[in-house]
């Protein structure tokens, strides 16, 4: 008697840590089946939507609690380098883009807990109404621990580990078709330890 | 072996149902963490948050270029109102229920001047009048203004406008 309440005792803890255990791994691991890719932008469409599957609804709470429905605003965000790699602290980045189709947007840089990277350099997004283009009708941002002659900065002091870029696109029009080619593009332009 | 079968299947339908459960469960923590957080000074009043900087722990990746003001709600005692008091540039006014759902949003291109608007839980009659209405899942959730104001000078201006927003009871108003 004591050995089968002890063996449902432990199917039921077995069970729990694997259902647990699996739930994690669907969140952490699979938000990339939720989500589309531009590049190496990610976008999910059903992010603050009623209609989002409940696991599209769990990643969403998980990275991006009370976000807007997508007739309100897009969410892009980057999380790796043109090569694949983890954005890091140790490298400068540039950040080019384009004039979006769209009321408003910004780029925000996020430290690795999903909040402003602890740094005091007020450098943590860009937009819209502050940005300038060059002749080429591009905008350019560096993205670095430290400013230099930039004209516009985002600031990744202080992250220490990985972090993360949001784009968000509000009001966008009719004209606004997400892509590689029409979303910034992100270039590595050196990484500290990189041969000379 | 064949009298373990009836625990391995026992351990493998807990584990489909522990997985579902926190599935389910998640959205309804986070965003309960969130209700409880934002209604820490009380329900249905608007509290504006301090300018997002790298202090600001409430809500994962805030948006630095906007000034939020957030009010958690509870349709406990009856139809509450809500005013957004009209800002120069965009803004909205998002609610959202119970399991993190964005169920509605009301933006500065939509109306003119002020925001207004009547929250009823679904399944209960509206106030008579030609109020805008919403009908809100669950029996709380939040509303969240976001007016744009990336600067300090556009976050003050904000802030002021703010003083004139509404969540409050309707018996109240």
């Amino acid at each position: 008697m004591l050995a089968r309440v002890l063996a449902w005792v432990a199917a039921a803890l077995i069970g729990g840590a694997l259902g647990v255990a699996s739930a994690w791994a669907a969140l952490e691991f699979g938000r990339a089946s939720f989500m589309e890719r531009y590049g190496a932008w990610t976008h999910s469409r059903a992010a603050g939507s009623a209609a989002a599957d409940p696991y599209t609804r769990a990643v969403i709470a998980r990275e991006g609690l009370l976000a807007l429905s997508a007739r309100e605003a897009l969410y892009f965000n980057l999380n790796e380098d043109e090569h694949g790699r983890p954005l890091s602290e140790a490298c400068v980045y540039e950040l080019t883009g384009r004039p979006l189709e769209a009321r408003w947007w910004s780029v925000t840089l996020y430290a690795r807990d999903n909040f402003l990277a602890r740094n005091n350099d007020h450098a943590a997004a860009i937009d819209a109404t502050r940005i300038r283009y060059g002749g080429d009708r591009l905008w350019r941002a560096r993205i670095a621990p430290v400013r230099g002659e930039a004209a516009h900065w985002l600031s990744s002091r202080n992250t220490h580990s990985d972090f993360s870029l949001t784009l968000r696109v509000y009001h966008p029009r009719h004209a606004f078709a997400p892509s590689q080619a029409a979303l910034p593009a992100l270039t590595t332009l050196s990484c500290a330890g990189d041969a000379p | 072996m064949r009298g373990w079968g009836k625990y391995v299947w026992g351990a493998l339908a807990i584990a489909v149902l522990a997985h579902l459960a926190v599935i389910h469960a998640t959205p309804r923590m986070l965003t309960g963490i969130a209700i409880t957080r934002l209604g820490e000074a009380g329900f249905n009043q608007w509290r504006l948050a301090p300018r997002i900087t790298e202090t600001a722990r409430t809500i994962v990746r805030p948006a630095p270029d906007f000034a939020y003001s957030a009010c958690a709600y509870d349709l406990r005692d009856g139809p509450i109102r809500l005013r957004v008091s009209a800002w120069k540039d965009y803004w909205s006014l998002s609610l959202y229920a119970a399991n993190s759902d964005n169920y509605f949003v009301l933006h500065d291109r939509e109306v003119h001047g002020d925001g207004d608007l009547i929250l009823v839980r679904a399944g209960r009659a509206a106030p008579d009048g030609d109020a805008r209405v919403a009908y809100s899942p669950s029996r709380r959730g939040v509303a969240l203004i976001r007016r744009l104001a990336p600067s300090v000078a556009a976050y003050n201006g904000a802030a002021a406008a703010a003083q004139a927003d509404i969540c409050a009871t309707l018996t109240e108003h």
